[in-house]
């Protein structure tokens, strides 16, 4: 137990929080909220066709709402684009002011923007390097929330606060992973695992041995020694 | 306190000691298995289609059909096969699998399209490499066993394979949700098991793991001052004692 008895710690203590939190929570669903607002046909005043002519290999057109402006998406050889549906204005790679702008509008919270900043390479590790180049706008808050928004789309790419952080890092010693990838089949976990499951049916052995038997037998004598008494009594009747 | 902590030991690895032992056995299971094969996606392939034929710019525009439909939150171009459409967003989740309306419309001609039997079955054929035939199609409304998260209705293609691969098509989107077969159905059940979750609920925020967790936290860290107090004693020794 001297061995594996920290392992069964960190994996009850770092199991727990996991079911104790609700995942949805961890993830951070209830930090953005998903706007239900419809496009306006009418404020589509640059036309599809322009589009076209303007980028003659435009692929994957889309259409939707950059906070409250209509706006187009598109792959333009290879590179994700966004222009205003109204004046067919450029306006990805995304500027400071609008993608604080998005993130106020995507945050359900009240707190203040207290850093932002652009990330174009090396990302942390939780955000994954095919979302890149993102804006980083991190909230006063004591859950620290961060939103990560894709400078090309203006998307709310992913989320992140202390509580999901402190989620990955209690996962990876769940696993007990503590290198880069979280790969469940690691030969450590492996080892750890073998070693667990002896001490588990052991320690499964001992619960039969010293709590199971003594509570049946002492049921048992009890039985046995009111029918003792039974008999006794019925002895002295007689 | 040793006195606690032995009592408190005992009692507790008698209320979950069973449950410790299928927690070490699944997490084993997790350690050891095929991820590939827990997957369910052994029969399943990238679609093999050809890019519709006609130029993007020669759809029919955006705004045509945004017009048609006003109450759209966004408009993708996606493909249905080889035949491309846009597929209208009218109520969003905030996940795709959270729940969404949708609507899809034709690129070319402008109508409303559904996905019904024969389209979600070509859909599935077209990501499906095995060599079963389709012997089951059914309109599943969630939850749904294979995938518990996906809250819109889909359309399940059952192939007759060895795996048993079934292949699920979002009835609202045309989107591929998955496959899954007896593999994947296999190490669900780990998964069942280590997460307690019974019900398939998809997720380990049940009421019944809580309580065992937190007695579990009250197993190790009685377990952990009961070890501390032997090693002091010096109850852990290579040799033994000469007494």
């Amino acid at each position: 137990m001297l061995f594996i008895g920290s392992q069964f710690v960190i994996w009850s203590i770092t199991g727990a929080y996991m079911v104790f939190f609700d995942i949805d929570y961890i993830h951070g669903d209830s930090l953005v909220i998903t706007h239900q607002n419809t496009i306006k046909p009418e404020n589509l005043t640059y036309p599809s066709q322009a589009l076209f002519q303007q980028y003659p290999d435009a692929k994957n057109l889309s259409v939707g709402l950059l906070v409250n402006r209509e706006v187009y998406r598109f792959n333009n050889l290879g590179q994700q684009l966004t222009i205003d549906a109204r004046t067919g204005e450029l306006l990805s790679p995304l500027d400071k002011n609008n993608a604080i702008a998005i993130a106020k509008h995507a945050f359900s919270g009240d707190s203040e923007i207290i850093n932002v900043e652009i990330i174009t390479h090396n990302p942390p590790f939780e955000i994954r390097s095919r979302h890149l180049p993102v804006w980083r706008i991190d909230f006063d808050h004591f859950q620290s929330p961060t939103l990560y928004i894709a400078t090309n789309s203006g998307i709310v790419v992913t989320k992140r606060h202390d509580f999901w952080r402190l989620f990955d890092w209690m996962f990876r010693f769940h696993i007990m992973e503590y290198g880069g990838e979280s790969d469940v089949s690691n030969w450590l976990l492996f080892i750890m695992t073998l070693f667990a499951l002896l001490a588990a049916l052991s320690g499964l052995v001992l619960t039969y041995v010293k709590m199971i038997k003594p509570l049946i037998f002492s049921s048992k004598n009890r039985q046995n020694n009111a029918k003792k008494s039974i008999l006794l009594a019925n002895g002295e009747q007689s | 306190m040793m006195f606690w902590a032995r009592k408190i030991h005992r009692w507790a690895s008698l209320l979950i000691g069973l449950q410790v032992l299928i927690w070490i056995v699944s997490g084993l299971a997790f350690n050891v298995m095929d991820k590939n094969k827990a997957s369910g996606n052994t029969y399943r392939q990238t679609f093999i289609v050809t890019k519709p034929a006609i130029a993007e710019s020669k759809l029919l525009p955006v705004e045509k059909i945004l017009q048609a439909h006003p109450d759209t939150i966004e408009l993708r171009r996606t493909n249905i096969l080889s035949a491309p459409y846009y597929l209208l967003t009218h109520k969003k989740g905030l996940y795709r699998h959270f729940a969404n309306s949708y609507h899809l419309v034709n690129a070319v001609t402008g109508k409303l399209t559904l996905i019904n039997e024969q389209l979600a079955v070509d859909i599935a054929k077209a990501s499906y490499s095995g060599a079963g035939d389709v012997d089951a199609i059914t309109l599943l409304m969630p939850p749904i066993a294979d995938f518990p998260k996906q809250q819109n209705p889909n359309w399940q293609i059952n192939f007759a394979d060895d795996l048993s691969t079934s292949v699920y098509v979002e009835q609202g989107s045309g989107r591929l949700v998955g496959h899954s077969n007896s593999d994947k159905r296999f190490a669900d059940f780990f998964y069942m098991l280590h997460f307690m979750d019974y019900g398939s609920a998809g997720h380990f925020n049940s009421i019944q793991i809580m309580l065992f967790a937190f007695v579990t936290l009250w197993l190790s860290l009685s377990g952990l001052i009961w070890t501390i107090n032997m090693f002091s004693k010096g109850k852990y020794r290579l040799k033994r004692r000469e007494n």
